[in-house]
């Protein structure tokens, strides 16, 4: 009896007519816990998109296989897929690999052109090598095809230029999303980096999170002399590991934002850049700060690490992924989970807004896959506005690619609510946000040697001969391959 | 069914090696491979380059550092391990109750996977949470660099080897010290010979067999090792501990360079098999040396 | 109990070797009980209430993060998987190498050496050079995901390391009393089975414990050439680090439950080990 009055509570709430507070306060009067909440509201938008004009039942009774990344994208999804089966009567099946190992799992079920899995996912810098190499499947003919896509995907909803980063013609220096490019993968959720910083420490030592490198610098310093007597061991936490993750988070954010680029564009001929002298003079303030004010064993930091040490309290701040800090804050096992503020930063001086680096998880269709269509269907719901919005509000899905869900004021409250100044930093950031990176085959390459330079410089090399050696070491390979 | 006797010890052999056969051919698809310019990422710049490949990675700096990283790597891990598994052997030789369970719980480190073990040593050596830096730290020593800089990552690699790997030599040891025949022993106990002779001349000989198979396959191993150096250190910082695999992996995974890798494992199948066919020889000279000192 | 300079330096040196060796396990031990909170601090905290929390989400299968999320292990698969790919290679390299090992020990035939050298080869190939390859040929004939392809690829590590150890063992027994038995009136295979093994006990044993440890421990042929479905515990471990944490609390339970089984096999095996031959009574 109160279920339909729930049902019809719900369906005012889904039109964006309700606020989520007083969803529940309905939900509590009507004796329906939120558990029970959650899957009436998950099965109402199942039907809402049933009951629309396309149709889901088509590839009823096939059963599709992915592989997946252990990520609390994954968990999201998983939360949520009763009702995918629920609406298509398809079966999913799903392999899923830890981080460490899961790209070399791809790489390998990829280049066996094994037809076992059907949708994966994917960064944008690796469609740079499973584009070219065949490996999987143009999405511009999926999404253009209305036969194929349900009226309410909404394919311009996903963030400008997000969409543009993932796709990419193929030719060296082209920039993603410019004509020519084909849609390697879709955005599922992205990452930008800004300062996440321990609100505790920086008001004890009665500072504002830095406006730009040189005052963080500074004040990574000021944290590191003073450890001894405090909580905290060092200032500012950064990766370092001998890997292209070491380049694309902060360091690129803060590279561009100073105007540098990773090659210069001739023609789609590519000279390598990182040894201008406007460059150099970037490398030695950035390596000054993490020599002076980063952590000890700064070479073997990855995502992980960084994440762990902001999360025990080890550093002031970092800065890295907005949701690594998202995600660190959340978890109560962190020791100063709760004390994150977040900040949009602008390193350079002379700039006037952020300039991130984007990293975007993305979901790629499988070249090899016999289910084409029937995967489809899947990564489109996967993706959807519906889904988006259950990922984004429900779950883990931060940073969500739809403008839908990061205008709803549900999401705004959920953000607002669990992490100070993460709104205002997205919105300083989005428009400056983007693949700064020359896309180009030889990506990993590229930003594996500049890590191993970083490394050098960080343990006292020249840095003028360090990057001098890395440009041409860069400039030989890209030779090698016809780009030079 | 009586089988000629001629034949016999391939009936006991062949099984073996026909199970073993069927890599032959990834194995040969890889040598081909290295004969290639292929990248799987450019498949339109695939095509043949017979030794090209060998001829770029030989005049390649960067390769020659892999090799003398990889060669100082094995060479200290065996030695350390050897002289060390050899002393705790020796140690508890002795069937006492102490040494019967030593004997199982210095196993242990060898049951846990390598990458597991590297793991598990970041989290100890680590400068802000690591139970070692804290210990150190009482003696002045808590800013060692370990892993992050060029001149002690080695060492802590290697540390990290013997670690894991001693108890591998340890156990072939100690089995074979217990398998040791007590006659030449008794008899020199009878003569009156000193300790350190009884060791040199009878003990050391004797086990030569089993150290050389020990370190065979712990030379194997070490020249090939992946795990703990990337869970580590994953080659750097910079160059400094690049070694063949790690090397190889980046090739392969991360940058498809399928061609390249190839050439640069076959180089290393080449040195193993090499030191390996040194190795053997020796082992069979051993023998016969061993043998004709047992029969005085 | 004579006290000397060498039982001083005895002393010390079993100091030293316990400490270097067995400190990090018994660390690990502890760290199987803490929560990632009371693990990740400055000054190591000695004193702390043991949490079974650990050892209860592998058994389950899951640990719910308070507020957070529920993280799914599927740790028990692991373990089934790591025990089925091991006792399954060990049991097939001990019977294609044993036999084998007592033929090069006992028997000079032509090409001998050759063969011997040659399975020992198996080893020389680095894992990355035959792994795409291997992938690529298991998928066309739909050996993917299997534990008959994987232990079948578990021989070009166990089957040369079994091989040359017990080779040795075979070649130190002196062949006088299997002559002997022979000329009783027993088969070659009676001859086989009642004595040369049990003579070469402890060298099987040291050998097996070691091809068991081998396999238990691998992790690249699991991970390429198999779905989630068969991998083992290596690959399982690493699946508990998070995009929100590396509990290390959890991969210290895990490593202790890896570690169990094996633990236990070398218990088992410890009194082979321990038995000394009576050669010395039969040689010279």
């Amino acid at each position: 009896m109160s279920h339909s009055k729930m049902k019809s509570a719900i369906d005012t709430f889904l039109k964006g007519k309700m606020s989520r507070r007083d969803l529940l306060i309905k939900a509590g009067k009507y004796g329906i816990g939120f558990a029970a909440l959650t899957k009436l509201m998950g099965m109402q938008v199942t039907s809402a998109l049933a009951a629309q004009d396309f149709d889901w039942k088509k590839h009823s009774g096939t059963t599709i296989k992915l592989l997946m990344n252990k990520h609390p994208y994954m968990d999201s999804m998983i939360a949520e897929l009763d009702n995918f089966k629920a609406l298509t009567g398809m079966n999913v099946e799903y392999d899923i690999f830890a981080e460490d190992v899961y790209f070399d799992k791809v790489t390998a079920a990829l280049s066996s052109k094994s037809s076992e899995y059907d949708a994966f996912m994917t960064g944008a810098y690796m469609t740079w090598t499973y584009g070219p190499a065949g490996w999987c499947a143009d999405l511009n003919d999926f999404i253009q095809d209305s036969s194929k896509t349900n009226p309410s995907y909404n394919w311009n909803d996903v963030v400008g230029n997000l969409r543009d980063a993932c796709s990419w013609s193929g030719v060296a220096g082209d920039v993603p999303g410019a004509a020519g490019s084909k849609q390697w993968c879709m955005p599922w959720g992205f990452e930008l980096n800004s300062v996440t910083y321990n609100m505790r420490y920086f008001e004890k030592a009665g500072m504002k999170p830095p406006g730009d490198l040189v005052e963080m610098t500074d004040q990574a310093e000021y944290f590191t002399n003073n450890a001894g007597s405090n909580e905290w061991s060092y200032g500012i936490g950064t990766r370092g590991s001998r890997s292209w993750a070491t380049i694309h988070p902060g360091f690129m954010s803060a590279y561009a934002n100073y105007g540098l680029v990773d090659f210069e564009n001739n023609g789609g001929k590519l000279k390598a850049a990182m040894n201008s002298q406007a460059s150099k003079d970037f490398h030695k303030q950035w390596v000054k700060m993490i020599a002076s004010s980063g952590p000890a064993n700064w070479s073997g930091y990855t995502w992980y690490e960084v994440g762990n040490d902001i999360g025990a309290g080890a550093s002031a701040m970092i800065f890295d992924a907005d949701i690594l800090g998202y995600f660190f804050n959340g978890n109560p096992e962190n020791k100063e989970a709760g004390n994150f503020g977040f900040h949009g930063f602008t390193p350079n001086p002379s700039a006037s807004a952020p300039t991130p680096n984007v990293w975007i998880w993305s979901l790629a269709m499988s070249n090899f896959s016999k289910k084409k269509d029937a995967a489809w269907y899947w990564m489109q719901w996967c993706n959807g506005p519906e889904n988006a919005m259950a990922g984004g509000v429900k779950h883990n899905q931060v940073n969500p690619v739809r403008e839908s869900v990061w205008a709803s004021g549900d999401f705004d409250d959920k953000i607002r609510g669990t992490s100070p100044g993460y709104m205002e930093q997205y919105n300083s950031s989005i428009d400056g946000s983007k693949i700064h990176f020359t896309a180009q085959p030889l990506f990993f390459e590229t930003t594996t040697e500049w890590a191993a330079a970083l490394q050098e410089m960080q343990t006292g090399s020249n840095v003028d001969e360090t990057l001098d050696k890395l440009a041409s070491k860069i400039d030989r390979m890209m030779k090698d391959v016809g780009l030079a | 069914m009586k089988i000629n006797r001629k034949l016999f010890p391939y009936v006991l052999t062949l099984p073996a090696l026909l199970v073993c056969v069927g890599i032959l051919i990834p194995f040969f698809t890889a040598v081909y491979y290295s004969l290639q310019r292929y990248n799987l990422k450019m498949p339109h710049m695939k095509g043949f380059i017979w030794f090209d490949n060998y001829v770029n990675i030989f005049t390649d700096p960067s390769f020659w550092n892999t090799i003398r990283v990889s060669l100082t790597y094995t060479f200290f891990t065996i030695i350390i391990e050897l002289l060390l598994g050899l002393g705790i052997a020796l140690l508890l030789a002795k069937r006492t109750w102490l040494n019967n369970v030593l004997g199982v719980l210095l196993v242990l480190p060898l049951m846990i996977a390598p990458a597991l073990a590297s793991l598990i040593w970041r989290l100890l050596i680590n400068p802000n949470f690591g139970v070692v830096n804290y210990v150190l730290s009482f003696i002045g020593l808590d800013g060692f660099t370990w892993a992050s800089h060029p001149d002690t990552v080695l060492f802590t690699l290697i540390m990290v080897d013997v670690w894991v790997f001693t108890p591998f030599i340890m156990i072939l040891l100690l089995a074979g010290l217990r398998s040791l025949p007590r006659q030449p022993f008794e008899a020199a106990e009878l003569d009156g010979v000193p300790e350190y002779y009884k060791f040199f001349r009878i003990t050391l000989p004797m086990l030569f067999p089993f150290i050389l198979t020990a370190s065979l396959f712990r030379l194997l191993e070490s020249i090939q090792q992946f795990d703990i150096i990337y869970a580590l250190s994953q080659g750097g910082p910079g160059e400094s501990s690049m070694v063949f695999q790690v090397s190889a992996y980046l090739q392969t995974f991360q940058y498809t360079n399928i061609g390249k890798a190839a050439a640069m494992m076959v180089v290393l199948w080449a040195i193993c098999y090499f030191l390996c066919h040194v190795f053997v020889k020796q082992w069979h000279k051993l023998k016969i040396k061993t043998k004709g000192e047992l029969l005085q | 109990m004579k006290i000397n300079i060498w039982s001083i330096l005895k002393f010390f040196a079993y100091i030293a070797i316990i400490m270097f060796f067995l400190f990090p396990i018994a660390w690990i031990f502890n760290m199987s009980f803490m929560t990632n909170d009371e693990i990740l601090r400055k000054v190591p905290v000695l004193f702390y209430e043991p949490t079974f929390k650990n050892y209860l989400g592998l058994w389950q299968g899951e640990i719910a993060i308070e507020g957070f999320a529920t993280m799914y292990v599927y740790f028990k698969q692991n373990l089934i998987n790591s025990a089925i790919l091991s006792v399954g290679s060990v049991s097939v390299t001990l019977l294609l190498g044993v036999p084998a090992a007592y033929a090069f020990a006992r028997y000079k035939f032509k090409g001998g050496e050759d063969i011997a050298f040659t399975l020992l080869s198996f080893r020389f190939a680095p894992a990355l050079l035959i792994i795409l390859p291997l992938n690529l040929y298991f998928s066309e004939i739909g050996l993917y995901d299997s534990y008959f392809a994987l232990i079948w690829v578990y021989q070009l590590i166990t089957l040369p390391l079994l091989l040359w150890i017990v080779r040795g063992y075979f070649e130190d027994i002196s062949p006088d009393i299997e002559y002997a038995y022979r000329l009783d009136g027993h088969s070659w295979f009676q001859s086989f089975w009642r004595i040369s093994i049990p003579l070469a006990k402890p060298g099987i044993a040291a050998a097996s414990l070691l091809c068991f440890i081998y396999a238990w421990n691998n992790f690249v042929f699991a991970l390429i050439l198999g779905s989630s479905a068969i991998q083992p515990v290596t690959v399982g471990a690493l699946a508990f680090i998070t995009a929100s944490a590396i509990p290390y609390g959890l991969i210290a339970c895990g490593i202790v439950v890896s570690v169990l089984p094996t633990l236990i096999l070398a218990l088992f095996i410890q009194k082979y080990l321990v038995q000394g031959l009576s050669l010395g009574a039969i040689k010279g």
